[in-house]
């Protein structure tokens, strides 16, 4: 029988460039090592002080507690539009937008941007938020691996093939053979 | 003909841990990739003056995370680094000057020296077990001598000043020549990256077919 997935926990802000390289690394890797990758949407300003993300990540928490499937790519539209276009995150227009690119309907995309003001997604985003910061976390992004009863918290995304030598797997570099490109 | 080796130049301080993990993967990669490793001993804490940047142990978390990176980096990387006993007593009150000019005079004066000397001060500082560095206590001690010379004061200076021109906030800071580019990377984490910026193949921190130095 296989072995049990090992949990990695990525705790992640889209206001972080480092946390969109580790993402998409891990992403990457999700179906090629024996890994359970869970993605923890949180906010950088609860552990340093920028702030400029925080309808942002209450949005993609509101889609971690809906709609988890969509939490990969919801994420990966809100990245693309800061850090690869330049474009706004800060603004409903432009949460929405991302999420529609992400294959959302525009009412589904409604229904959670509205949810992302309630008091249950804020107290989940502050939550995972001190989950981090529990773990040690001074920035972003974090990876918490969970191997052999072990806990480690790597930070940044430049860490993967040591993470890879925590899990006893091969590191292939940052762009594994066998992965169709999703970009 | 074989292509000119590209130049690696690597500025580092003894005072810096990540210093020695990325000293000894470049030492063993230098036989393996075509590259000139140049070392180049400068001084963290005029970097940090001058960049305005504060050493991350500052921060109580970076200090905390910073023991445990070293306790898995070591098995990782195969480098017998530990966080010394009184660490805020080495690192933040007793600093490197002296080092860091001892190893200057090194590299003027002894340069086939300097990785040894420089791996024997790291042993020193973040490590349990020391060795010789294979010097004469003679000559130790005519380098000392020569490290409060306004020679070695300036030499220490311009190369620390040097690693600031290349935009460096903290140590170590590896400055590729490739192509007629030149790249600035920090920390000892991005070896993967130098290799790629070089065309050359990354086979982990160690390498096979090289002998372990320590």
């Amino acid at each position: 029988m296989r072995p049990v997935p090992r949990t990695l926990e990525l705790f992640y802000d889209v206001l972080s460039p480092y946390s969109w390289l580790g993402f998409e690394v891990l992403c990457r890797y999700q179906n090629i090592w024996n890994i359970n990758l869970q993605l923890r949407p949180s906010f950088i300003g609860g552990i340093m002080k920028d702030s400029g993300s925080l309808s942002a990540m209450r949005f993609l928490t509101a889609v971690n507690l809906e709609h988890p499937e969509m939490l990969e790519n919801v994420s990966r539209e809100l990245w693309m539009r800061i850090w690869s276009r330049d474009e706004d995150i800060t603004q409903p227009q432009s949460i929405l937008a991302a999420a529609e690119k992400a294959g959302m309907s525009a009412e589904q995309a409604q229904g959670l941007l509205e949810k992302s003001s309630t008091s249950k997604v804020k107290n989940q985003l502050k939550e995972t938020t001190e989950a981090a910061c529990r773990y040690g976390a001074f920035g972003l992004p974090i990876t918490v691996a969970h191997v052999d009863g072990q806990t480690h918290m790597i930070f940044g995304s430049d860490r993967m093939e040591l993470l890879a030598y925590l899990l006893g797997e091969k590191w292939m570099g940052p762009v594994p053979p066998a992965m169709n490109a999703r970009l």
